[in-house]
């Protein structure tokens, strides 16, 4: 497999705050990427960087052997890399079909003209499963359908590399597991994808490679297992144990 | 459209296309008439930008000012054909508000609005100031005799309907183009949320900046359309009363749709009238104050437009059914 996006020593200082500290990774074209961490700890921070939203303070990243750092964030549809928003950003005022046509336009589908950008927008919503929706207007939506209008919009796009940013943050366990199956197709489908998720029992069953964050840095990094047992993982997420506790209270 | 509705419009149609024959000897109908159809196809303009774009502009009257007066200016100062004018005023104006309008597009909200404020006031004030522009009188066209279309002056008020009528639809049909476009979803998408659009490939900048050159140039159409019309333009065609006037059409229409500038455009102008002629001579005011309440009822009670309230209520029984 080769590697897909490479990123090296990306640091975000806001007015001296780091927000993310020299990250290094690289994730393999058709896999599917894992990135967890307490909430603070700079994921959001480094997608943004790496989708072309917010400029990285320093460091580079690639993505197919070809630098794009500081692109700008309309350039990356056409290079193949889509996104979703953890906030969702439905196009309210749209029906579910248009905000997904929108995508079809542009993106490199590049649809002619409205018929065929429909036509490719229907497709896309069968297939994530929003067809029966698709004369709703997008506000009017609930949460899931929302979220899952994020991933119909991106993929839309036609994208090789899918970044998706908390997909299943709000979702029942029910609708975690249709989640969960949706990200599974699409990755059959050949796209890359990688993903940002609190949701262990997601991350657990999807990635093949999981990094984790903490205070913008990051302190593991490998298969799903060997992060779960990774002592400084299990500190960050679960405390520093009871020995320390105890001394305060004695104090 | 289904077919009965077709039918409807083409029925109207048909009956705009016939109107000027009974009313010829009305010119007081013919007037609103005209001014109706001129005031819609600016609100249409203001739209593109407004209702379709997000980009709320209160500035639109001086678009249309730069466009009569660069047209008029052409004519009297230059001896230039109309018709020639006509292409040098949209040039003129397209460029100028390309120019200054992709530097501004940074600014957001309201602080956008403001910048298109500033920029029409400052034109009126270089206009006002402009020795060769006739400053605060204004510039007059050349009486012209008869009709002449080569020279664009008409003796027959119809003839000024019918083309204010065919500026009306043909600006109708390019607006109804661009929303069904790659354009169109371009400047909706930018208009629901600007992250999104540039996350799925679109520049904001660029389609905001054609989205003011084209808004720009319909209005420097309509401004040359006016000139015209009233053989004479001074500054105050630029005044924000007037920016603010053909914003309402839209917004009373419902600035959502395409159609919305036309149904509040042929509604608004028409009861203005209505209520200057019936009540004008009464009390003198009561009429504005007439026309703020029926403004102020709608934007409170249906502030999508009167199409936004009619489609609501089908989209409801549709769904209860």
């Amino acid at each position: 497999m080769s590697v897909i996006i490479e990123v090296n020593g990306l640091t975000k200082s806001f007015r001296g705050l780091k927000a993310v500290s020299d990250v290094s990774f690289v994730t393999e074209e058709g896999a599917i990427t894992g990135m967890i961490g307490p909430n603070g700890a700079g994921k959001s921070t480094t997608f943004n960087m790496i989708c072309g939203f917010y400029p990285p303070t320093s460091g580079t990243i690639r993505y197919r052997g070809q630098d794009i750092t500081g692109r700008r964030a309309y350039e990356f549809a056409d290079m193949g890399i889509a996104r979703t928003f953890q906030i969702m950003k439905p196009l309210g005022n749209l029906t579910v079909l248009d905000n997904v046509a929108s995508s079809a336009f542009f993106g490199r589908h590049r649809a002619k003209d409205l018929r065929q950008a429909r036509e490719i927008a229907a497709e896309t919503l069968e297939f994530t499963g929003l067809y029966t929706k698709r004369d709703v207007l997008a506000r009017e939506m609930g949460t899931p359908d929302q979220k899952r209008l994020e991933m119909a919009r991106a993929l839309a796009t036609k994208p090789d590399m899918l970044f998706l940013d908390e997909v299943m943050a709000g979702l029942n366990p029910t609708e975690t597991e249709d989640a969960i199956a949706l990200i599974r197709r699409i990755n059959n489908g050949g796209v890359t994808i990688f993903l940002i998720e609190h949701i262990m029992r997601a991350v657990v069953s999807l990635c093949e490679k999981v990094i984790v964050l903490h205070h913008g840095e990051k302190i593991a990094e490998g298969t799903p297992d060997q992060v779960m047992n990774d002592p400084i993982v299990m500190e960050v997420y679960l405390g520093t144990g009871s020995r320390e506790d105890a001394a305060h209270v004695e104090n | 459209m289904r077919t009965p509705q077709k039918i409807a419009l083409l029925i109207l149609v048909a009956v705009m296309l016939a109107l000027p024959q009974f009313i010829a000897d009305m010119p007081y109908i013919v007037n609103v008439l005209i001014l109706a159809f001129y005031m819609t196809t600016m609100s249409m303009a203001w739209n593109l930008l407004g209702g379709m774009t997000g980009q709320n502009s209160i500035g639109h009257a001086c678009f249309m000012g730069i466009g009569a007066y660069t047209s008029v200016l052409c004519v009297v100062k230059f001896g230039m054909n109309p018709w020639v004018s006509l292409v040098v005023a949209v040039v003129v104006t397209a460029l100028i508000t390309g120019l200054v309008f992709s530097q501004c597009f940074i600014l957001r909200g309201p602080y956008f609005t403001l910048v298109t404020i500033a920029f029409a006031e400052a034109v009126r004030q270089v206009i006002l100031n402009w020795d060769f522009a006739g400053k605060a009188i204004g510039v007059g066209l050349p009486y012209v005799r008869g009709n002449n279309w080569l020279l664009f002056s008409f003796r027959d008020k119809a003839i000024y309907y019918y083309v204010a009528f065919a500026m009306m639809v043909g600006v109708y049909l390019l607006m109804k183009r661009i929303d069904n476009s790659k354009l169109g979803f371009a400047l909706k998408t930018i208009r629901e949320d600007e992250d999104v659009a540039a996350a799925i490939g679109i520049r904001p900048l660029k389609y905001k900046v054609i989205a003011v050159v084209i808004s720009a140039s319909v209005s420097a159409v309509a401004g040359f359309f006016y000139a015209g019309y009233y053989r004479y333009i001074d500054p105050n065609i630029m005044l924000q009363s007037a920016s603010v006037e053909l914003v309402l059409p839209a917004i009373i229409g419902g600035s959502a749709f395409v159609e919305g500038p036309l149904v509040g455009g042929i509604l608004m102008v028409s009861l203005s009238e209505y209520l200057r002629n019936t009540f004008g001579g009464i009390l003198p005011g009561i009429n504005l104050i007439l026309y703020a309440v029926v403004l102020i009822v709608v934007i409170r009670f249906r502030p999508t437009g009167i199409l936004g309230w009619l489609h609501g209520r089908r989209t409801r029984k549709e769904g209860k059914a």
